[in-house]
């Protein structure tokens, strides 16, 4: 690759040229994987919770065999506007990565049997059904770990397996929107309550565009499975890893917990304002939006010329002023009418340039709001190798995210393959696994069960 | 599903938070030397200290930002509560990284160490000789991971990141809002959280990783990227129809119907998209003809049938209280939440009975109630020790208990500047007013 590529805005150009040699894209596949010696059963139905959770565990190596009911799980068909691609639709075929797809019937008493005898070969499963269910079936937690004691068994819930509103509402089945509503950000995300210039119907709690529910779900999931792992190699030990979504954005729902127990008040929802940390927030511009900051002292005074507006640094002079709900319209709106007249790609010209004088006053941060049209064709992601593209035997052309774990040194992540037909694996995984020939996977397909 | 008694007297049992302190934790032993400030690097090690990894956090004089980053520039006993949320159960060193002498000292905390983490500008470790190449010398063993928003190579390297702006860069805040308004920035600083919380599993596989091997590597994440990442179906759909992913409030796209009602005394997030659940929400609406109109799930998804059932939704839920919603789906099987708020979820017996939200008594800052981190582990649970501490409070555990340098010389690195504590001038460095100078301190 190009040096001036590699070495890019950086300060320390010997630096980047050593971490391009780390971590180049075209040795990922001469590298060891890092998990490549754990199995685990993806169980999951209708969630992407689960799906994301072996997602990154087999980007990382490990083996996942995705088991679906015979019609295949309902999760194929969760697809923008219902577009599919033969069997399936593009959130499934982005999450299908790298694992074996089989049948079973696991409600069905063979079915149940045959997932048992699978289970106590796993060091993982992970299912997301509804909470319970698994254990009437005589295939929970209780009854495999004593056929397997080593197993991490991963239930995703968004109520949980146990709890008071696990068993009011434990038959409610796993959604991201409803881990979104019980994660508390959504309660605060939205347009402002408080600015008078926004129509009423728009004053609603908001949830992130993406599954962010089911996202950071899975995330934690994957998160709690490797730490039990950790634990597992040093005792031999497995262990109940309960895992609900709306548990996962709590957690990260900034201070909203902290400054409820400290002053007894709630945060509002604030919009593209924020109530820590002013200027930093969404702008128009001519062509779109762009993020703007400049929120310590001297940062805000460095904004202030960069904007040609030394008159608003007088009117808001520390942080008190600009912190305060009342005054953020207002320094919004102002910012707005210089940044209205440029594009992005001018203000962050005007902002480098600012940036590179000496008697600059502090740091002022711009960031074009790129689409996603934008996103795909920038250099930076295609050398980085941020997305996969790949002509597969059965869903054609595909374009996809790639693992974010392809710059670890010694066991990159990776994608060997994108999605998979339903059952497409049956014949190999379950020779593989159960020694299960043709002629009794036959009479099973017969039967209904796989 | 109703579950069985035994199952939930099972599950209670396992889970029992009141002896969350008599059962071991996963990463113990694990030591991590944060060289991070503000949300996203430190939460990744937060993270892991809560788990019982033991994390060491380096400061600079002027301390972490987040301690200026506070609601309306509030503070508590001193505390900026932007501090608190992602510094937990860590040990606080003031010093000074630059600083000719500090190489030295670091160096030999990386021999006793597992992790190093540090979110600082992409080879800012480098200039001061501590960068993996150097680590690797000296530990082979050692995990090093750099996360910053554009890497450590590539056109875009060197490029400040903000969360607000990663949110933009990623197309996360394209796809937030409503259909016919501008792009919404999450609530809370969304893109460091769960940056940090990737960043975090990676250092595990790694730590898997050398469990079974003995070696140690470098992990270089980017916070854009991870955004990238995220976005589920965006970017096949991108590349298959040329068009952008659309704004759509909260309404989903890809699951009919899912989205956010207005009842008569409030929200409720619902969604039910296989059949059996469509059929169940049509029986609680009294509307069974919405459902033979529309079983099929993918049919329900073309817009215009969309629009039509979300409608119908709404008309119905208007009249409805959002318990009444939610009872009917707790009968019925299809999904209904209220929006929860952060005093809900504070006061909740679930979350309490869960250990979601955990009680602790602070020796600085007294009684304290706040989120723990999940998953909730049945053998190794997730448990809060201790909150955020003002700048260089743990010095001397740090360099004499762990490091075992005579307290002479620990006095003399602090005579020559090279560490420090807080500045009594600056209230957010600093114990609360009141404090009794000995209480929380390690070695005291």
């Amino acid at each position: 690759m190009d040096d001036k590529k590699i070495v890019g805005l950086a300060a320390d150009a010997e630096y980047a040229r050593w971490a391009y040699r780390e971590t180049n894209p075209e040795d990922i596949f001469k590298k060891p994987e890092a998990l490549d010696d754990m199995l685990v059963i993806d169980v999951s139905s209708g969630s992407y919770a689960g799906l994301f959770a072996s997602s990154l565990l087999s980007e990382l190596g490990a083996e996942v065999i995705r088991v679906e009911p015979p019609g295949g799980d309902i999760a194929r068909k969760m697809s923008p506007y219902g577009v599919m691609i033969k069997d399936s639709g593009f959130a499934y075929i982005t999450e299908g990565r790298n694992k074996f797809h089989i049948t079973l019937d696991v409600g069905a008493k063979e079915g149940a049997k045959i997932f048992k005898r699978l289970a106590g070969k796993a060091g993982v499963v992970i299912e997301t059904f509804k909470p319970g269910y698994m254990d009437s079936l005589g295939i929970g937690y209780r009854q495999l770990k004593g056929i397997n004691p080593g197993l991490i068994y991963c239930p995703i819930h968004a109520y949980g397996q146990f709890g008071k509103d696990a068993e009011r509402c434990g038959n409610q089945p796993d959604y991201d929107i409803t881990s979104q509503a019980r994660g508390v950000i959504m309660s605060i995300t939205g347009e402002s309550g408080l600015d008078p210039e926004v129509p009423s119907e728009y004053k609603r709690p908001l949830k992130h565009g993406n599954w962010m529910g089911w996202y950071a779900g899975g995330a934690w999931a994957s998160f709690g499975i490797l730490a039990a792992m950790y634990h597992k190699r040093k005792t031999g030990k497995g262990q109940l890893v309960d895992c609900s979504p709306p548990e996962g954005l709590i957690a990260i729902s900034d201070y909203a917990m902290q400054y409820y127990h400290m002053s007894g008040d709630l945060m509002p929802r604030a919009g593209n304002y924020d109530y820590a940390v002013f200027p930093y927030t969404y702008v128009k511009c001519k062509d779109g939006y762009t993020f703007i900051a400049g929120f310590t002292d001297p940062n805000w005074a460095a904004l202030c010329e960069v904007i040609g507006r030394p008159d608003l640094r007088a009117q808001y002079p520390t942080t008190r002023e600009r912190l305060d709900p009342k005054n953020q319209p207002d320094i919004q709106h102002q910012i707005e009418a210089f940044t209205t007249r440029y594009s992005a790609d001018e203000l962050l010209g005007i902002v480098n340039a600012y940036m590179s004088r000496p008697d600059r006053k502090g740091t002022v941060v711009v960031g074009r709001l790129e689409t996603p049209g934008e996103v795909v064709q920038r250099e930076h992601w295609q050398d980085r190798k941020t997305f996969f593209e790949t002509d597969d035997p059965y869903y054609g052309e595909v374009f996809i995210q790639n693992s974010s774990f392809k710059a670890m040194s010694r066991t990159p992540g990776r994608i060997k393959w994108v999605c998979r037909p339903i059952g497409a694996d049956n014949d190999f995984i379950y020779q593989k696994y159960l020694g299960m020939g043709n002629t009794l996977l036959n009479k099973l397909c017969k039967a209904g069960v796989v | 599903m109703k579950q069985a008694s035994s199952y939930l007297d099972f599950l209670r049992q396992e889970f029992d938070v009141g002896r969350l302190f008599d059962k071991p934790e996963p990463l113990k032993g694990v030591r991590v030397l944060e060289v991070c400030y503000v949300v996203l690097g430190p939460a990744a090690c937060d993270y892991l200290g809560e788990f019982g990894a033991e994390v060491i956090k380096f400061e600079g004089q002027k301390g972490d930002q987040m301690r200026f980053v506070t609601p309306y520039a509030f503070l508590w006993k001193n505390m900026s509560p932007g501090l608190e949320i992602e510094n937990h159960n860590k040990y606080w060193v003031g010093m000074h990284m630059g600083h000719p002498g500090a190489k030295e000292i670091f160096l030999d905390l990386v021999k006793r160490a597992d992790v190093v983490v540090d979110n600082l500008t992409p080879g800012r470790l480098a200039t001061w000789g501590m960068s993996y190449r150097e680590l690797r010398e000296i530990n082979p063993r050692i995990i090093q991971l750099h996360v910053s928003g554009y890497g450590s190579w590539g056109p875009w390297t060197g490029r400040t990141s903000y969360d607000g702006g990663a949110q933009g860069m990623g197309a996360l805040a394209h796809i937030t809002g409503f259909e016919d308004r501008g792009p919404i920035k999450s609530g809370v600083w969304i893109a460091d959280w769960v940056t940090g919380l990737m960043c975090a599993i990676g250092i595990l596989a790694a730590l898997n990783y050398r469990e079974r091997t003995g070696e140690g590597q470098f992990i270089d994440y980017m916070q854009v990227e991870n955004v990238i990442r995220w976005l589920d179906w965006t970017w096949l759909f991108t590349a298959k129809t040329d068009e952008n992913r659309k704004r759509s409030g909260n309404r989903d796209l890809a699951i009919c119907p899912s989205d956010l009602f207005p009842c008569s005394d409030g929200w409720v997030g619902l969604a039910a998209f296989s059949v059996d659940e469509f059929r169940g929400l049509c029986q609680a609406m009294g509307k069974m003809d919405l459902f033979e109109k529309f079983p099929d799930p993918t049919v329900r998804l073309k817009d215009e049938n969309a629009r039509q059932i979300l409608q119908a939704i709404e008309a119905w839920t208007r009249g409805k209280k959002v318990e009444e919603v939610e009872e009917l789906a707790n009968r019925l099987g299809f999904a209904a939440s209220r929006v929860l708020s952060a005093n809900d979820v504070y006061s909740s017996e679930h979350f309490r009975e869960r250990g979601t939200i955990q009680q602790y008594d602070d020796a600085l800052y007294g009684d304290m109630v706040q989120q723990c981190y999940p998953p909730r582990l049945s053998a190794t649970p997730a448990r809060l020790k201790w909150s955020c501490r003002p700048l260089g409070f743990d010095n001397e555990y740090v360099f004499n208990k762990i490091l075992g340098l005579p307290q002479t010389l620990v006095k003399s690195l602090e005579e020559e500047g090279i560490i420090f504590k807080w500045d009594p001038g600056i209230p957010s460095h600093c114990p609360p007013a009141d404090w009794d100078g000995v209480s929380g301190k390690k070695l005291a």
